[in-house]
């Protein structure tokens, strides 16, 4: 625990003494206050203010940001020879592992923590407005709720297959753009149901639509329902890269 | 404080190390010597626990280093050859951080104590990245001191250095012996001979020799050298032949301005070859041993080995 908790504050202060980490911090933030920006002006007067479209932004984001930020876990440690040195601290590689996890989700976490900045806007438009137009109803606060929390645990995921790919490589360009690649795929796996079904048949698309990262949020915490077995996947999803990650660092004393 | 026995270890189809063995007392200074490629730093990572062996044993200050694998990390400080350091950090926030992790009681004051050790604490909150490769060297050697292990283990310490650097560590090394067992690899063999107590000769996963330096030179049988240098009508060819008449020589041969004479078994012919000197009508200028260095040792136990291999 005291070794988590130690390679956890490293890696989450490391993140901010390097540049990336607040360039991605402020595309993010830029990217998804623009879709904001438009999706009020939409809306305006016409459909209630939506408090999610932040999220999904945000979640769409991440498959492209997450491996930016994770990719550097272990190929970095890898390359610098640091690794060896980790590897010979009386520590076990899961710690290792489990902390440096925790410390990048824990960026992502501030990261998410920020966006609530959106929330506060559209809460003082909506209930400070002093004419409410039938239209402009109550901010629906369940779908924020449910989908803070949902997109959390997703981008727990998302980190998680990131420090996999990072652990596999020491050249940090082909963890990034591998864990890219497969984050993308399990994110639009669930459109494969869209393909008629002389193409993909139902069951491959089902299969598909099961394993995809984004159907795990975007009908249940979204819509501000919280089901157990959504917190299962993306809690398995974690534990089963985690658990991989740390066979893949042992291996290392193998190689 | 080490100990190896019979260690294997193979990567795919290659053996790296054919079955070593030796030891190390508390307070030596042991020096693993072998030209590159070795396998010197593939015992030094089994010694620390980054890799398990194929076969054999290796103990640390008692502990199994694949048994309680980290019961013996704690007691080993290691600076392996590509010295660890993150750039990004200070020189103090790594370093407190490698306490945090070695699990190092008032992390604050051991720091500060380790920097001035390696004589650091005046770039304590440099980044590692802007301070000089000789720095870094000295950096990652706090790191290996920070819990003040029983045991340090040294891959190439010195290598990258410039000679006023290697001069320093190489002194620092020694001072290191009242309270560490030490054990660093080279393949610089003035370096072994300079500050160890014993010296390990490993070449292609073989350990060819091991000994003290004084006595590895015995053990080989190399004898003793004395340079004469002598002024009169005789020319160098001429001193040589006269030499080497004299009982106890083995050969002489003119060297430089003068003649090295080798000597058998060790025997003092000193005063004799004086003498002959002097017999002779010459005016005997200069008389001094001349040691024998390990790179002669070296070479006569690898390419010994690589005759026999080659048989």
């Amino acid at each position: 625990m005291r070794n988590i908790w130690t390679v956890f504050k490293r890696e989450l202060r490391q993140y901010f003494v390097s540049p990336i980490a607040y360039l991605v911090m402020f595309a993010v933030l830029l990217l998804i206050g623009l879709n904001f920006n438009t999706d009020l002006q939409d809306r305006a007067n016409f459909e209630p203010a939506d408090g999610t479209v932040v999220l999904s932004t945000f979640a769409f984001l991440m498959v492209f940001f997450a491996p930016l930020l994770t990719m550097r876990l272990f190929a970095e440690e890898t390359r610098e020879g640091t690794l060896e040195l980790m590897l010979t601290m009386p520590i076990r590689d899961h710690e290792l592992v489990i902390g440096k996890f925790l410390g990048a989700w824990a960026f992502y976490s501030i990261m998410l923590l920020v966006t609530l900045v959106y929330q506060g806007i559209l809460l003082s438009l909506t209930n400070f407005d002093p004419s409410p137009s039938p239209l402009q109803s109550e901010l629906d606060l369940g779908p924020i709720i449910g989908g803070y929390i949902g997109i959390w645990l997703f981008s727990g995921a998302t980190i998680a297959i990131g420090m996999f790919f990072s652990a596999m490589t020491e050249n940090q360009i082909i963890a990034g753009f591998l864990s890219m690649a497969v984050l993308f795929i399990l994110w639009v796996g669930d459109l494969a149901g869209l393909l008629p079904a002389s193409i993909v048949s139902t069951r491959v698309a089902e299969a598909l639509r099961v394993i995809s990262l984004q159907s795990h949020y975007s009908t249940s915490f979204l819509e501000g329902v919280i089901r157990p077995e959504d917190v299962y996947f993306y809690a398995g999803v974690m534990f089963i890269m985690l658990f991989v990650t740390t066979r893949l660092v042992e291996s290392r004393r193998w190689r | 404080m080490i100990e190896v026995q019979n260690l294997v270890k193979k990567y795919g189809e290659f053996t790296a190390l054919h079955g070593i063995s030796f030891k190390a007392r508390e307070g030596e200074i042991l020096g693993f010597l072998g030209p590159n490629g070795a396998g010197k730093t593939t015992t030094m990572r089994i010694l620390t626990g980054f890799m398990p062996p194929t076969s054999g044993v290796a103990k640390v200050a008692g502990h199994d280093i694949f048994e309680e694998s980290l019961a013996a990390r704690e007691k080993i400080g290691y600076l392996p050859e590509t010295v660890p350091l993150y750039p990004d950090m200070t020189v103090q926030g790594y370093l407190e951080f490698m306490a945090e992790l070695r699990h190092v009681p008032e992390r604050k004051k051991r720091t500060q104590e380790v920097l001035q050790l390696v004589g650091m604490d005046h770039r304590a909150k440099s980044l590692i990245r802007s301070i000089s490769k000789g720095m870094r060297q000295r950096v990652g050697l706090a790191q290996s001191l920070i819990h003040n292990p029983p045991v340090l283990i040294l891959d190439e310490p010195t290598i990258g250095l410039d000679p006023a650097q290697v001069a320093d560590l190489r002194s620092f090394i020694r001072d290191l012996r009242t309270q560490h067992t030490v054990m660093f690899s080279t393949h610089i063999l003035s370096e072994a001979e300079q500050i160890c107590d014993r010296v390990v000769i490993i070449n292609r996963g073989q350990i060819v020799a091991q000994g003290a330096p004084r006595e590895l030179r015995s053990k080989l049988n190399l004898g003793s050298r004395i340079y004469v240098e002598a002024r009169g009508r005789a020319d160098q060819k001429a001193l040589a032949n006269t030499l080497s008449k004299v009982q106890g020589v083995k050969f002489a041969e003119p060297y430089q301005n003068g003649v090295v004479v080798n000597v058998k078994d060790n025997k003092d012919v000193r005063p004799a070859l004086a003498a002959a000197v002097l017999e002779n009508g010459l005016e005997l200028l200069e008389l001094r041993p001349v040691a024998i260095t390990l790179e002669e040792i070296f070479l006569e136990v690898t390419t010994a080995l690589g005759a026999e291999e080659d048989a």
